[in-house]
Protein backbone atom coordinates (compact mmCIF):
# COMPACT_ATOMS: atom_id res chain seq x y z
CA UNK A 1 0.00 0.00 0.00
CA UNK A 2 1.23 3.59 -0.90
CA UNK A 3 -0.48 6.36 0.68
CA UNK A 4 -0.33 9.67 0.01
CA UNK A 5 -1.96 12.53 2.02
CA UNK A 6 -2.88 16.02 0.45
CA UNK A 7 0.30 16.06 -1.46
CA UNK A 8 1.45 19.44 -2.78
CA UNK A 9 4.72 19.92 -5.08
CA UNK A 10 6.13 22.91 -6.38
CA UNK A 11 9.84 23.38 -7.59
CA UNK A 12 11.93 26.63 -6.64
CA UNK A 13 12.76 28.65 -9.91
CA UNK A 14 15.22 31.44 -10.80
CA UNK A 15 12.35 33.81 -10.11
CA UNK A 16 11.58 32.46 -6.60
CA UNK A 17 8.65 29.59 -6.46
CA UNK A 18 7.07 28.51 -9.09
CA UNK A 19 3.33 27.22 -9.17
CA UNK A 20 2.13 24.18 -8.16
CA UNK A 21 2.87 21.25 -10.06
CA UNK A 22 0.51 19.00 -7.58
CA UNK A 23 -2.32 20.69 -5.87
CA UNK A 24 -3.55 18.47 -2.95
CA UNK A 25 -3.09 14.80 -3.97
CA UNK A 26 -4.55 11.97 -1.85
CA UNK A 27 -4.48 8.30 -3.13
CA UNK A 28 -4.39 5.30 -1.73
CA UNK A 29 -2.16 3.09 -4.33
CA UNK A 30 -2.75 -0.96 -3.70
CA UNK A 31 0.34 -2.93 -3.51
CA UNK A 32 -1.10 -5.35 -6.31
CA UNK A 33 -2.28 -3.25 -8.72
CA UNK A 34 -0.33 -2.34 -12.22
CA UNK A 35 -1.41 1.42 -12.46
CA UNK A 36 -1.12 3.78 -15.77
CA UNK A 37 0.08 7.53 -14.75
CA UNK A 38 -1.28 9.80 -17.73
CA UNK A 39 -1.19 13.64 -18.13
CA UNK A 40 -0.08 16.06 -20.45
CA UNK A 41 3.57 16.56 -20.70
CA UNK A 42 4.75 19.21 -17.85
CA UNK A 43 1.35 17.44 -15.50
CA UNK A 44 3.60 16.40 -13.52
CA UNK A 45 4.06 12.24 -13.87
CA UNK A 46 6.74 12.14 -13.37
CA UNK A 47 7.20 14.40 -10.17
CA UNK A 48 4.76 12.26 -8.59
CA UNK A 49 6.27 8.92 -9.42
CA UNK A 50 9.54 10.62 -7.72
CA UNK A 51 7.57 11.63 -4.48
CA UNK A 52 6.39 8.00 -4.26
CA UNK A 53 9.64 6.56 -5.11
CA UNK A 54 11.10 8.72 -2.11
CA UNK A 55 13.52 10.31 -4.05
CA UNK A 56 11.84 14.04 -3.70
CA UNK A 57 10.29 15.45 -0.87
CA UNK A 58 6.31 16.90 -1.09
CA UNK A 59 6.29 20.65 -0.46
CA UNK A 60 3.43 19.83 1.77
CA UNK A 61 1.76 16.52 2.48
CA UNK A 62 2.84 13.09 3.35
CA UNK A 63 3.98 10.10 1.02
CA UNK A 64 3.84 6.47 2.95
CA UNK A 65 5.22 3.90 1.65
CA UNK A 66 4.16 0.31 3.32
CA UNK A 67 5.72 -1.66 0.87
CA UNK A 68 9.18 -2.28 -0.65
CA UNK A 69 9.06 -0.06 -3.49
CA UNK A 70 11.76 0.20 -6.47
CA UNK A 71 13.42 3.23 -7.76
CA UNK A 72 12.18 4.61 -10.41
CA UNK A 73 13.50 2.53 -13.67
CA UNK A 74 14.03 4.29 -16.81
CA UNK A 75 15.63 7.38 -15.27
CA UNK A 76 19.42 7.84 -15.86
CA UNK A 77 21.79 8.46 -12.63
CA UNK A 78 22.51 6.37 -9.86
CA UNK A 79 25.34 5.28 -11.18
CA UNK A 80 28.90 6.49 -11.25
CA UNK A 81 30.97 6.44 -14.72
CA UNK A 82 34.92 6.00 -13.42
CA UNK A 83 33.42 2.68 -11.59
CA UNK A 84 33.20 -0.89 -13.27
CA UNK A 85 29.76 -2.22 -14.34
CA UNK A 86 30.15 -5.05 -11.08
CA UNK A 87 31.68 -2.06 -8.86
CA UNK A 88 28.07 -0.46 -9.69
CA UNK A 89 26.36 -3.15 -9.17
CA UNK A 90 27.82 -4.34 -5.80
CA UNK A 91 27.18 -0.76 -4.58
CA UNK A 92 22.93 -1.42 -5.34
CA UNK A 93 23.04 -4.73 -3.76
CA UNK A 94 24.90 -3.48 -0.74
CA UNK A 95 22.50 -0.30 -0.52
CA UNK A 96 19.68 -3.05 -0.80
CA UNK A 97 20.36 -5.27 1.89
CA UNK A 98 21.37 -7.61 -0.52
CA UNK A 99 25.21 -8.45 1.26
CA UNK A 100 25.00 -12.07 1.85
CA UNK A 101 23.32 -12.84 -1.72
CA UNK A 102 25.81 -10.57 -3.45
CA UNK A 103 27.38 -12.93 -5.64
CA UNK A 104 24.22 -14.67 -7.11
CA UNK A 105 22.53 -11.24 -7.66
CA UNK A 106 26.23 -9.77 -9.55
CA UNK A 107 25.95 -12.84 -11.81
CA UNK A 108 22.37 -12.71 -12.36
CA UNK A 109 23.29 -9.56 -13.43
CA UNK A 110 25.89 -9.90 -15.30
CA UNK A 111 24.39 -12.42 -17.85
CA UNK A 112 21.05 -10.54 -18.17
CA UNK A 113 22.71 -7.56 -19.24
CA UNK A 114 24.64 -9.73 -21.26
CA UNK A 115 27.81 -7.37 -20.99
CA UNK A 116 30.11 -10.46 -20.97
CA UNK A 117 33.73 -8.90 -20.28
CA UNK A 118 32.44 -5.34 -20.16
CA UNK A 119 31.13 -5.99 -16.50
CA UNK A 120 34.46 -4.84 -15.20
CA UNK A 121 34.93 -2.26 -17.26
CA UNK A 122 34.37 1.46 -16.05
CA UNK A 123 30.81 2.24 -17.56
CA UNK A 124 31.69 5.10 -18.92
CA UNK A 125 33.68 3.45 -22.16
CA UNK A 126 29.94 1.68 -22.26
CA UNK A 127 27.75 2.90 -25.70
CA UNK A 128 24.74 3.78 -24.80
CA UNK A 129 22.73 0.41 -25.40
CA UNK A 130 24.85 -1.41 -22.68
CA UNK A 131 24.48 1.24 -20.05
CA UNK A 132 20.59 1.32 -20.93
CA UNK A 133 21.24 -2.95 -20.26
CA UNK A 134 23.33 -2.49 -17.40
CA UNK A 135 20.22 -0.81 -15.67
CA UNK A 136 17.20 -2.75 -16.71
CA UNK A 137 19.32 -6.07 -15.62
CA UNK A 138 20.38 -3.71 -11.98
CA UNK A 139 16.17 -3.24 -11.94
CA UNK A 140 15.80 -7.19 -12.41
CA UNK A 141 17.90 -8.11 -9.68
CA UNK A 142 15.74 -7.10 -6.57
CA UNK A 143 12.58 -8.35 -5.67
CA UNK A 144 10.09 -4.98 -5.03
CA UNK A 145 6.68 -5.25 -4.30
CA UNK A 146 5.83 -2.15 -6.39
CA UNK A 147 7.81 -1.32 -9.46
CA UNK A 148 8.23 2.43 -10.49
CA UNK A 149 8.88 2.63 -14.11
CA UNK A 150 8.96 6.00 -15.85
CA UNK A 151 8.47 5.88 -20.05
CA UNK A 152 10.34 2.55 -20.03
CA UNK A 153 11.73 2.89 -23.60
CA UNK A 154 13.52 0.06 -25.85
CA UNK A 155 16.21 -1.27 -24.12
CA UNK A 156 19.48 -2.64 -26.73
CA UNK A 157 18.88 -4.29 -29.96
CA UNK A 158 16.10 -6.53 -31.26
CA UNK A 159 17.19 -10.16 -29.33
CA UNK A 160 17.21 -8.37 -25.86
CA UNK A 161 14.63 -6.23 -26.24
CA UNK A 162 12.46 -9.37 -26.47
CA UNK A 163 14.41 -10.57 -23.40
CA UNK A 164 13.52 -7.25 -21.54
CA UNK A 165 9.73 -7.52 -22.84
CA UNK A 166 9.75 -11.03 -21.54
CA UNK A 167 10.97 -9.93 -18.15
CA UNK A 168 8.92 -6.89 -17.64
CA UNK A 169 5.58 -8.83 -18.26
CA UNK A 170 6.74 -11.70 -16.22
CA UNK A 171 7.23 -8.97 -13.23
CA UNK A 172 3.95 -7.32 -14.04
CA UNK A 173 2.04 -10.27 -13.16
CA UNK A 174 4.25 -10.91 -10.07
CA UNK A 175 4.37 -7.62 -8.38
CA UNK A 176 2.38 -3.96 -8.52
CA UNK A 177 3.57 -1.61 -11.02
CA UNK A 178 3.09 2.22 -11.26
CA UNK A 179 4.21 3.65 -14.63
CA UNK A 180 4.32 6.67 -16.51
CA UNK A 181 4.29 6.54 -20.32
CA UNK A 182 2.84 7.95 -23.33
CA UNK A 183 2.71 4.90 -25.31
CA UNK A 184 -1.49 3.86 -25.05
CA UNK A 185 -0.38 0.35 -26.28
CA UNK A 186 2.01 -0.60 -23.48
CA UNK A 187 -0.33 1.23 -21.00
CA UNK A 188 -3.28 -0.96 -22.37
CA UNK A 189 -0.81 -3.90 -21.93
CA UNK A 190 0.56 -3.81 -18.71
CA UNK A 191 -1.63 -1.42 -16.62
CA UNK A 192 -5.19 -2.26 -15.25
CA UNK A 193 -5.76 1.12 -13.47
CA UNK A 194 -5.10 4.34 -14.47
CA UNK A 195 -4.18 7.82 -12.87
CA UNK A 196 -5.34 10.71 -14.85
CA UNK A 197 -3.14 13.92 -13.52
CA UNK A 198 -4.98 17.34 -14.73
CA UNK A 199 -4.78 20.78 -13.07
CA UNK A 200 -2.53 19.45 -10.66
CA UNK A 201 -5.25 16.83 -9.54
CA UNK A 202 -4.89 13.46 -9.84
CA UNK A 203 -8.24 11.43 -11.04
CA UNK A 204 -8.31 7.80 -9.83
CA UNK A 205 -9.76 5.47 -12.75
CA UNK A 206 -10.40 1.61 -12.34
CA UNK A 207 -10.07 0.66 -15.70
CA UNK A 208 -7.34 2.26 -17.75
CA UNK A 209 -9.15 2.51 -20.80
CA UNK A 210 -11.49 5.04 -18.87
CA UNK A 211 -8.43 7.18 -18.39
CA UNK A 212 -7.36 7.31 -21.46
CA UNK A 213 -10.69 7.90 -23.02
CA UNK A 214 -11.32 10.82 -20.43
CA UNK A 215 -7.28 11.85 -21.27
CA UNK A 216 -7.92 12.18 -24.98
CA UNK A 217 -11.22 14.09 -24.41
CA UNK A 218 -9.71 16.76 -21.97
CA UNK A 219 -6.81 16.93 -25.31
CA UNK A 220 -10.05 16.86 -27.85
CA UNK A 221 -11.94 19.44 -25.80
CA UNK B 1 3.31 -6.53 4.73
CA UNK B 2 4.82 -9.02 4.05
CA UNK B 3 7.44 -8.38 6.98
CA UNK B 4 10.52 -7.88 4.17
CA UNK B 5 10.37 -4.35 5.51
CA UNK B 6 13.81 -3.32 7.15
CA UNK B 7 14.44 -1.16 9.72
CA UNK B 8 15.85 2.32 9.78
CA UNK B 9 18.89 1.77 11.93
CA UNK B 10 19.33 -1.43 8.94
CA UNK B 11 18.96 0.63 6.23
CA UNK B 12 21.34 3.45 7.43
CA UNK B 13 24.04 0.97 7.96
CA UNK B 14 23.91 -0.60 4.69
CA UNK B 15 24.18 2.67 3.01
CA UNK B 16 27.47 3.60 5.01
CA UNK B 17 28.55 0.91 4.60
CA UNK B 18 27.61 0.75 0.61
CA UNK B 19 29.01 4.51 0.34
CA UNK B 20 32.21 4.13 2.40
CA UNK B 21 33.18 1.49 0.32
CA UNK B 22 32.38 3.10 -2.98
CA UNK B 23 34.42 6.27 -1.46
CA UNK B 24 37.03 4.32 -0.53
CA UNK B 25 37.47 2.79 -4.05
CA UNK B 26 37.20 5.94 -6.10
CA UNK B 27 39.95 7.60 -3.76
CA UNK B 28 42.25 4.66 -3.48
CA UNK B 29 41.99 2.94 -6.79
CA UNK B 30 41.05 5.91 -9.51
CA UNK B 31 43.80 6.92 -11.94
CA UNK B 32 47.54 5.92 -11.47
CA UNK B 33 48.30 4.98 -8.07
CA UNK B 34 46.16 7.09 -6.60
CA UNK B 35 47.26 5.64 -3.15
CA UNK B 36 51.41 6.23 -3.74
CA UNK B 37 49.93 10.07 -4.02
CA UNK B 38 48.62 9.79 -0.22
CA UNK B 39 51.83 8.47 1.05
CA UNK B 40 53.94 11.07 -0.95
CA UNK B 41 52.36 13.90 -0.77
CA UNK B 42 52.93 14.85 3.47
CA UNK B 43 56.57 13.10 2.75
CA UNK B 44 56.85 15.90 0.02
CA UNK B 45 55.56 18.59 1.88
CA UNK B 46 57.72 18.06 4.98
CA UNK B 47 60.79 17.61 2.70
CA UNK B 48 59.95 21.28 1.06
CA UNK B 49 59.82 22.61 4.05
CA UNK B 50 62.76 20.94 5.85
CA UNK B 51 64.77 22.02 2.79
CA UNK B 52 63.44 25.81 3.45
CA UNK B 53 64.36 25.47 7.25
CA UNK B 54 67.62 24.14 7.14
CA UNK B 55 68.47 27.92 5.86
CA UNK B 56 67.10 29.28 8.47
CA UNK B 57 68.42 27.23 11.39
CA UNK B 58 68.78 23.73 11.98
CA UNK B 59 66.56 22.96 15.22
CA UNK B 60 63.91 24.81 16.21
CA UNK B 61 62.35 22.28 18.71
CA UNK B 62 64.71 20.96 21.49
CA UNK B 63 64.58 17.47 21.88
CA UNK B 64 62.32 16.61 19.05
CA UNK B 65 63.74 15.53 15.39
CA UNK B 66 61.94 18.60 13.29
CA UNK B 67 61.42 16.31 10.48
CA UNK B 68 59.28 14.34 12.42
CA UNK B 69 57.92 17.62 14.10
CA UNK B 70 56.43 18.83 10.69
CA UNK B 71 55.49 15.55 10.08
CA UNK B 72 52.79 15.01 12.61
CA UNK B 73 51.87 18.08 12.26
CA UNK B 74 51.41 18.48 8.97
CA UNK B 75 49.09 15.40 9.20
CA UNK B 76 47.11 16.33 11.93
CA UNK B 77 46.34 19.16 9.92
CA UNK B 78 45.83 17.09 7.01
CA UNK B 79 43.38 15.44 8.70
CA UNK B 80 41.24 18.49 9.99
CA UNK B 81 41.76 19.71 6.47
CA UNK B 82 40.41 16.71 4.24
CA UNK B 83 38.14 15.46 6.71
CA UNK B 84 35.71 19.01 6.06
CA UNK B 85 37.25 20.07 2.54
CA UNK B 86 36.35 16.97 1.22
CA UNK B 87 32.58 16.24 2.65
CA UNK B 88 32.07 19.55 1.59
CA UNK B 89 31.70 18.44 -1.88
CA UNK B 90 30.02 15.33 -0.69
CA UNK B 91 26.17 16.47 -1.57
CA UNK B 92 27.40 17.65 -5.19
CA UNK B 93 30.05 14.83 -5.80
CA UNK B 94 26.72 12.37 -5.48
CA UNK B 95 23.67 13.86 -6.25
CA UNK B 96 23.67 11.41 -8.71
CA UNK B 97 23.06 8.82 -6.01
CA UNK B 98 19.94 10.17 -4.77
CA UNK B 99 17.99 8.67 -6.78
CA UNK B 100 18.48 5.89 -4.45
CA UNK B 101 15.77 6.70 -1.46
CA UNK B 102 17.64 5.14 0.72
CA UNK B 103 21.03 7.71 0.42
CA UNK B 104 20.37 10.74 2.36
CA UNK B 105 22.69 13.69 1.58
CA UNK B 106 23.53 13.73 5.16
CA UNK B 107 24.78 10.12 5.08
CA UNK B 108 27.45 11.02 2.10
CA UNK B 109 29.03 13.63 3.97
CA UNK B 110 29.90 11.60 7.27
CA UNK B 111 31.22 9.02 5.07
CA UNK B 112 33.42 11.09 3.46
CA UNK B 113 34.14 12.66 6.61
CA UNK B 114 35.11 9.12 8.10
CA UNK B 115 37.34 7.81 5.32
CA UNK B 116 39.50 10.88 5.15
CA UNK B 117 39.65 10.27 8.80
CA UNK B 118 40.71 6.86 8.54
CA UNK B 119 43.28 7.56 5.22
CA UNK B 120 45.44 10.23 6.93
CA UNK B 121 45.50 7.02 10.35
CA UNK B 122 46.67 5.07 7.84
CA UNK B 123 49.05 7.73 6.41
CA UNK B 124 50.35 8.29 9.81
CA UNK B 125 51.22 4.63 10.79
CA UNK B 126 52.80 3.89 7.73
CA UNK B 127 55.31 7.47 7.44
CA UNK B 128 55.92 6.67 11.18
CA UNK B 129 56.89 2.46 10.06
CA UNK B 130 58.65 4.22 7.45
CA UNK B 131 60.62 7.03 9.97
CA UNK B 132 61.96 4.33 12.15
CA UNK B 133 62.82 1.94 9.39
CA UNK B 134 65.62 5.17 8.70
CA UNK B 135 66.43 5.25 12.44
CA UNK B 136 64.42 7.74 13.96
CA UNK B 137 62.14 8.09 16.81
CA UNK B 138 58.68 7.94 15.97
CA UNK B 139 57.25 5.46 18.50
CA UNK B 140 54.38 7.62 20.18
CA UNK B 141 55.10 8.16 23.46
CA UNK B 142 51.28 8.26 24.66
CA UNK B 143 49.93 6.65 21.71
CA UNK B 144 46.01 7.33 23.40
CA UNK B 145 46.67 10.89 23.79
CA UNK B 146 47.92 10.84 19.76
CA UNK B 147 44.37 8.81 18.87
CA UNK B 148 42.03 11.78 20.93
CA UNK B 149 43.69 14.65 19.49
CA UNK B 150 43.42 12.75 15.81
CA UNK B 151 39.85 11.99 16.54
CA UNK B 152 39.16 15.53 18.00
CA UNK B 153 40.57 16.75 14.79
CA UNK B 154 38.68 14.42 12.32
CA UNK B 155 35.27 15.31 14.36
CA UNK B 156 35.68 19.01 14.15
CA UNK B 157 36.33 19.16 10.36
CA UNK B 158 33.68 16.58 10.02
CA UNK B 159 31.29 18.94 11.84
CA UNK B 160 32.56 22.01 9.32
CA UNK B 161 32.13 19.58 6.43
CA UNK B 162 28.54 19.14 7.74
CA UNK B 163 28.00 22.85 8.29
CA UNK B 164 29.30 24.03 5.36
CA UNK B 165 27.79 21.09 2.98
CA UNK B 166 24.29 22.26 3.42
CA UNK B 167 25.53 26.01 3.19
CA UNK B 168 27.53 25.36 0.29
CA UNK B 169 24.65 23.36 -1.37
CA UNK B 170 22.02 26.38 -0.91
CA UNK B 171 24.80 29.24 -1.72
CA UNK B 172 27.97 27.50 -3.91
CA UNK B 173 29.91 30.73 -2.78
CA UNK B 174 30.38 29.61 0.60
CA UNK B 175 32.17 26.71 -0.39
CA UNK B 176 34.73 28.02 -1.94
CA UNK B 177 35.20 30.41 0.35
CA UNK B 178 35.46 28.19 3.21
CA UNK B 179 38.23 26.29 1.57
CA UNK B 180 40.62 29.53 0.53
CA UNK B 181 40.05 29.86 4.46
CA UNK B 182 41.94 26.73 4.32
CA UNK B 183 44.99 28.08 3.77
CA UNK B 184 45.61 31.59 6.42
CA UNK B 185 44.86 28.63 8.65
CA UNK B 186 47.42 25.95 7.93
CA UNK B 187 49.60 28.99 8.92
CA UNK B 188 47.51 30.09 11.92
CA UNK B 189 47.38 26.56 13.15
CA UNK B 190 51.37 25.79 13.70
CA UNK B 191 52.27 23.40 11.40
CA UNK B 192 55.35 24.82 11.20
CA UNK B 193 56.43 26.11 14.41
CA UNK B 194 56.09 25.43 18.17
CA UNK B 195 53.48 28.01 19.55
CA UNK B 196 56.18 28.46 22.67
CA UNK B 197 58.34 30.24 20.45
CA UNK B 198 55.42 32.67 20.00
CA UNK B 199 55.23 35.80 23.11
CA UNK B 200 52.90 34.97 25.04
CA UNK B 201 50.09 38.22 23.79
CA UNK B 202 50.25 36.57 20.38
CA UNK B 203 49.39 33.04 21.71
CA UNK B 204 46.44 34.06 23.40
CA UNK B 205 45.09 34.87 19.98
CA UNK B 206 46.70 32.08 18.38
CA UNK B 207 44.71 29.70 20.73
CA UNK B 208 41.47 30.84 19.70
CA UNK B 209 42.23 28.72 16.86
CA UNK B 210 40.43 25.38 17.56
CA UNK B 211 42.28 23.33 15.24
CA UNK B 212 45.87 24.80 17.08
CA UNK B 213 44.86 23.08 20.52
CA UNK B 214 44.52 19.49 18.53
CA UNK B 215 48.34 20.35 16.71
CA UNK B 216 49.23 20.84 20.10
CA UNK B 217 48.11 17.74 22.07
CA UNK B 218 48.82 15.90 19.09
CA UNK B 219 52.58 16.70 19.28
CA UNK B 220 52.64 16.67 23.16
CA UNK B 221 50.96 13.24 23.31
CA UNK B 222 53.64 12.14 20.17
CA UNK B 223 56.90 13.38 21.78
CA UNK B 224 57.78 13.02 25.63
CA UNK B 225 60.38 15.80 25.34
CA UNK B 226 57.64 17.92 23.70
CA UNK B 227 56.61 21.49 25.75
CA UNK B 228 53.16 22.36 25.06
CA UNK B 229 52.00 25.84 25.62
CA UNK B 230 49.80 26.48 29.14
CA UNK B 231 46.91 27.63 26.72
CA UNK B 232 46.48 24.19 25.48
CA UNK B 233 42.72 22.93 26.29
CA UNK B 234 41.91 19.85 24.59
CA UNK B 235 37.98 20.31 25.80
CA UNK B 236 37.75 23.96 23.75
CA UNK B 237 38.57 21.78 20.54
CA UNK B 238 35.85 19.23 22.14
CA UNK B 239 33.57 22.00 22.63
CA UNK B 240 34.07 23.71 18.49
CA UNK B 241 33.62 19.63 17.78
CA UNK B 242 30.40 18.97 19.38
CA UNK B 243 28.70 22.55 18.66
CA UNK B 244 29.72 22.47 14.89
CA UNK B 245 28.52 18.61 14.57
CA UNK B 246 25.34 19.62 16.30
CA UNK B 247 24.74 22.76 14.43
CA UNK B 248 25.78 20.34 11.10
CA UNK B 249 23.26 17.85 11.73
CA UNK B 250 20.52 20.10 12.75
CA UNK B 251 21.10 22.17 9.36
CA UNK B 252 20.82 18.90 7.47
CA UNK B 253 17.54 18.20 9.69
CA UNK B 254 16.17 21.80 8.71
CA UNK B 255 17.23 21.54 5.22
CA UNK B 256 16.61 17.75 4.27
CA UNK B 257 13.80 18.55 1.47
CA UNK B 258 16.05 21.38 -0.47
CA UNK B 259 19.16 18.97 -0.02
CA UNK B 260 17.52 16.87 -2.11
CA UNK B 261 15.28 19.15 -4.31
CA UNK B 262 16.36 19.30 -7.79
Amino acid sequence: MIILEDVHKRYRTEHGMGRWVLNGISLNIPRKCNVGLIGANGAGKSTLLRLIGGIDQPSKGRVERRCRVSWPLGLAGGLQGSMSGRQNAKFVCRLHGHEADMAERLAFIKEFSELGDAFEEPIKRYSSGMGARLRFALSMAFDFEVYLVDELTSVGDAAFKKKAREAFERLADQAGLIMVSHDEKSLMQFCKAGILLRDGQAHWYHDIRDALSQYKQSIAA
Amino acid sequence: MTGTARSAPAVTLSVWKALFLREAVSRLAAGRAAWLWLLLEPVAHVAVLMLIFSFVRDRVVPGVSFALFLMVGVIGFNMFRNASSRSIDAITANAALFSYRQVKPVDTVLVRAALEGLIEFVVLVILCAGAILIGLDAVPHDPLGVWIALLLLTGFGAGLGLVFSVGADLVPEIGKIVKLAFTPLYFMSGVMFPPMLLPQYVREWFFLNPAAHGLEALRGAFFADYHVAPELDLGYLAAWALIAIFLGLALHVRYAQRLLAR
